[in-house]
């Protein structure tokens, strides 16, 4: 495995590194400070610069070892994953395991380390940093040389110290080192510290892929530039990463245009990838597509594995989508999250399936338009947007892909197409995006006419709920009767003993007058005793915007959801909910409001066919068994499902009524006959 | 009434998160632009959500160029004494002397010994404080003949090579409640620095603290005006007065104004991370705060 060759300056000065930077140096190696403190320098030289690699050689004898893992963490995420670590000192193996060890902050559990020197008793890990960091030991004695071939990422030695010979039995001693401990000895990067006069021919009989440069002022590189071309690939995967591959998943033929980006269960970026928000996920790799282009090879990928699961993944949030699997294939479209204003007259917006809705809402806010999407701002915009989109103005505007204008897609053969209603831009696909988009492709990007929207009323109500099925009819009342502007939803939970029964009711009112507001929320206020009232006049924006920036998923295990539309909340249905309330078995039960605007929209319009349901109701549990075994009770009172919020296998038939199912199954035949879009809600392709 | 007449300092006192990276960068750059004196952050090292303190601080301080930066406070148990005073000599230097030291002797005792660090009773944390200031000061003497020895219970240090000597006269401000580290800043630190939210008997507290660090200062022949007053503020800010620091600007600034003049309190620190906050604070609170304390001082 040969490294990609790169250059480096030692540097002793924030101006000296800046200048490596300009000169297009690789990497910036903060010498030891006789009078200082060379961390320091680094980090100050960090936020001085903006590409350069950085390096520096740390003593660990100054440091607490686990506190010297989190810094490393800290310094590579806040230089966006810039950092390279050589450690010196004593006892620098058991420095080496404790830095590591709080630096892989996806393994389980805190770190545990019992040395000669060292001991740390339970550290927690973390944070992440943004890359591997590599850690790189020096030392030109067989045991040095011997310790880094057994555990180093890198071995770093000044030449000049090194006599003639030296070098190659060095490089001997680390192989056989590296290749004992069950590594490959070339993954082991040689790091050396060279003077400025060699040429480039010279350069390559030293045998090192990493040169750091001695001078007071770093030199271009002009006669070195050129041994850069056709060096190593730019991802070297070390034995330790290999090892953790998953059988039947072809790595090496991962499409050169998405081995770069992609995530594979050894890899540091793993731990950001492998869940979602409610469910936790293994898969054999994660391919991360930044342009339609690379959306195509990653198809292709997908293609040649028939027999390995496939999940689409925009944002990460879906309960129903599995948007990861085990041992499979994951086509994550976070980076394609672009937002952009295609035609301000027309309220026009092109907006990338990666993006969250509360960045859409954060883009569209200064245009005082909004587009109503879901209730939660980290839901991302590709899964919702094939589905419907059941947000906090659905009675007012309807749901989220009433408003989508066209699509761009990339179909399971490859093909890119552009879907609207027009006659020449494939209207039946368009059809069937709008509700069963998981199943025909992957949109590239989504054009929505969006809407005018100033500050709204967002009321956070809790009421005492003694009675729950008293307060569902009752609100469900209040709900139908109250205008368009008025859309919201019900939340209660299973009953805690020695604690009153409550729900909470949450209403968005699209009006920016306080009177009006308050006069539309006295019916819904009204349907039982108060225990807590909040109404706040406040931009749509603040609304959605109810998700953390920065993290990633750390979803476990499998949540179990249900979902059902229904027209009215009857007293029948009332008593049937409070009896799954009572059982205990679901902690989560959410009814939203549809209805207005969604049931203008004709039922064969979108494969989202359900429009004449007031209410999408939707409960959480941790048992299948026992959520079935209380939902079934309520299932004669619903007319379909919306499919993203429900979990349970086999449910197709719910999610589309027949004549959509059948449509549906034709237009799958078309454009998907082998099934390559199968993990979420999948249509049979009717056969011919 | 003791007011020290000591300069007045604004500051905000963020939180380190790792998540967004940049967020607690984001805000010292908020406070320098808001006209705050001073940005500080806690130190928790052994809590993965947040940056490592020193580098956070560090790399803030490449992206601002006028604020103040301090630990606030640096947790002494996870760091040595001897890096301290080298990294934030360094870190001076490279500033312009923008950098003061936050220090203090460790609290959640349970996460320093999680990390591989020793456990110590509150009474040999605050002997072990007296001796990592003793060392911290040798080292930044670097005009002093001979290296460094410090031979105390908890820091041995001998042989150790002086410098170097931050920019400016850095100050050691040390958290503190309780009656033995109060007397050790008396003797040994630049300024006290706890948190309002901490005080159990709220902002009057002071009056306590005060007591006791005049009492060590002037028996170690120090003077008590020298030694800065610093307190760690929370409050709220809405539209009619509730509670001591919970009301608009101006009341903030007859609430802090009067902690100026009665007890001293030279130093306010806002904990928030709320950029709203911030300018807010800098903008409405602190001239008034200011304007208040001088007419008062001149009067």
């Amino acid at each position: 495995m040969g490294h990609r060759l790169r250059f480096g300056a030692l540097v002793t000065s924030v101006a000296q590194a800046r200048r490596a930077e300009e000169l297009g140096y690789d990497l910036a190696l903060v010498r030891d400070q006789p009078d200082g403190d060379a961390w320091t320098l680094l980090s100050w030289i960090a936020g001085h610069t903006e590409r350069i690699g950085l390096a520096t050689a740390v003593d660990a004898a100054g440091w607490e070892p686990a506190v010297l893992g989190r810094a490393a963490a800290s310094l590579d995420l806040l230089s966006g994953g810039r950092l390279a670590v050589a450690l010196t000192g004593d006892h620098v193996a058991e420095v080496t395991d404790i830095v590591r060890g709080v630096l892989d902050a996806g393994e389980p559990g805190p770190l545990r380390y019992l040395g000669e020197r060292h001991r740390v008793p339970r550290a927690q890990r973390g944070p992440l940093p943004a890359h591997r960091v590599p850690v790189w030991l020096t030392g030109n004695d067989p045991e040095d040389l011997r310790r880094a071939g057994r555990v180093a990422d890198g071995w770093m030695a000044d030449l000049s110290r090194l006599g003639a010979g030296e070098l190659a039995t060095a490089y001997k001693i680390l192989e056989d080192a590296a290749v004992e401990a069950g590594r490959d000895g070339a993954e082991i990067h040689r790091i050396l510290i060279v003077g400025p006069g060699l040429g480039p021919d010279e350069l390559l009989a030293l045998g090192a892929d990493t040169f750091l440069v001695e001078a007071d002022d770093p030199a271009p590189l002009t006669s070195w530039e050129r041994l850069r071309e056709g060096s190593g690939p730019p991802v070297c995967r070390p034995s330790s990463v290999r090892a953790k591959r998953r059988p039947g998943i072809d790595y090496e033929a991962i499409p050169a245009s998405l081995a770069e980006t992609a995530v594979e269960p050894g890899d540091l970026d793993y731990a950001r990838v492998r869940s979602t928000y409610l469910r936790g996920g293994s898969p054999g790799v994660v391919l991360r597509p930044r342009t339609t282009a690379e959306v195509v090879d990653a198809l292709a990928f997908a293609r040649a594995h028939p027999g390995v699961p496939f999940a689409l993944r925009s944002a990460g949030h879906g309960i129903s989508g599995r948007s990861t699997n085990d041992g499979g294939i994951v086509l994550s479209l976070a980076a394609m999250n672009d937002i952009e204003i295609l035609d301000p007259s027309r309220r026009l917006v092109r907006v990338g399936p990666g993006a969250r809705w509360m960045d859409v809402a954060r883009a569209l806010a200064p245009h005082g338009w909004a587009l109503s999407s879901g209730d939660y701002g980290g839901v991302g915009v590709g899964g919702l947007a094939t589905a419907g989109g059941i947000g906090w103005l659905a009675r007012e505007h309807g749901l989220t892909i009433d408003h989508l204008h066209a699509v761009e897609m990339v179909l399971a053969d490859g093909t890119v197409v552009r879907a609207s209603s027009s006659p020449d831009e494939n209207p039946d696909l368009f059809w069937a995006v709008r509700g069963a988009g998981a199943n025909f492709g992957v949109v590239t990007s989504f054009e929505f006419e969006v809407y005018e929207v100033g500050d709204v009323g967002f009321a956070q109500l809790v009421v005492a709920a003694d009675d729950p099925a008293e307060v569902l009819v009752k609100w469900g009342r209040a709900i139908e009767e109250a205008p368009r502007d008025v859309s919201g939803q019900l939340i209660m939970g299973a009953p805690r003993a020695g604690q009153p029964m409550v729900a909470q009711l949450l209403a968005v009112v699209d009006h920016d007058d306080p009177e009006t507001i308050i006069e539309r929320l006295q019916p819904i206020a009204a349907v039982a005793p108060l225990y807590q009232q909040q109404v706040l006049l406040t931009p749509y924006l603040s609304v959605i915007s109810n998700a953390a920036d920065g993290g990633y998923h750390q979803g476990a295990g499998e949540p179990v959801s249900r979902s059902g539309l229904i027209r009215h909340l009857t007293p029948e249905f009332a008593l049937a909910a409070t009896e799954l309330l009572n059982s205990g078995a679901v902690h989560w039960f959410q009814i939203r409001t549809v209805g207005g605007a969604v049931a203008d929209v004709p039922a064969d319009a979108t494969a989202y066919a359900h429009r004449d349901a007031n209410f999408s109701v939707a409960v959480m549990g941790s048992s299948a068994r026992r959520v079935d075994a209380a939902w079934d009770r309520l299932r004669p009172y619903f007319d379909g499902l919306y499919l993203s919020f429900e979990t349970g296998p086999d449910r197709v038939g719910e999610a589309f009524p027949p004549a959509t199912l059948e449509r549906l199954r034709a237009l799958k035949g078309r454009y998907d006959p082998d099934n390559l879009f199968r993990d979420n809600f999948n249509i049979k392709a009717a056969t011919r | 009434m003791t007011d020290y007449g000591q300069d007045l300092l604004f500051g905000a006192f963020v939180t380190p998160t790792a998540a967004p990276v940049h967020q607690a960068v984001e805000l010292a750059v908020a406070a320098e632009e808001a006209g705050l004196d001073l940005v500080t952050f806690q130190d928790h090292p052994y809590l993965p959500r947040f940056h490592d303190t020193w580098t956070l601080m560090s790399y803030a301080a490449a992206r601002t160029s006028r604020i103040r930066l301090s630990g606030n406070v640096l947790s002494l148990p996870l760091r040595q004494p001897a890096v301290l005073a080298r990294s934030h000599a360094a870190l001076d230097r490279l500033t312009g002397g923008r950098i003061e030291m936050g220090l203090g002797a460790g609290a959640f005792w349970d996460g320093i010994e999680a990390m591989g660090a020793r456990r110590l009773s509150a009474g040999q944390s605050v002997d072990a404080l007296g001796e990592a200031i003793a060392v911290i000061r040798a080292v930044w003497d670097a005009t002093a003949t001979g290296p460094v020895a410090v031979r105390g219970t908890y820091y041995q240090v001998d042989g150790l090579k002086r410098g170097p000597a931050p920019a400016h006269d850095m100050s050691i401000w040390v958290g503190a409640y309780k009656p033995r580290m109060l007397r050790l800043i008396g003797r040994a630190a630049d300024g006290v620095l706890p948190s309002l939210s901490y005080l159990e008997d709220g902002p009057s507290a002071y009056a306590g603290i005060n007591e006791h660090i005049d009492a060590a200062a002037r028996d170690a022949g120090r003077d008590p005006a020298r030694i800065r007053r610093l307190l760690n503020i929370n409050g709220t800010f809405s539209q009619f007065g509730r509670s001591f620091l919970n009301g608009p600007a101006e009341q903030w600034a007859e609430d802090l104004a009067g902690l100026t003049l009665e007890h001293g309190v030279s130093t306010f620190i806002l904990a928030t991370d709320d950029p709203t906050a911030i300018a807010e604070f800098a903008g409405d609170v602190a001239p008034a705060v200011r304007a208040l304390v001088a007419a008062e001082r001149s009067a």
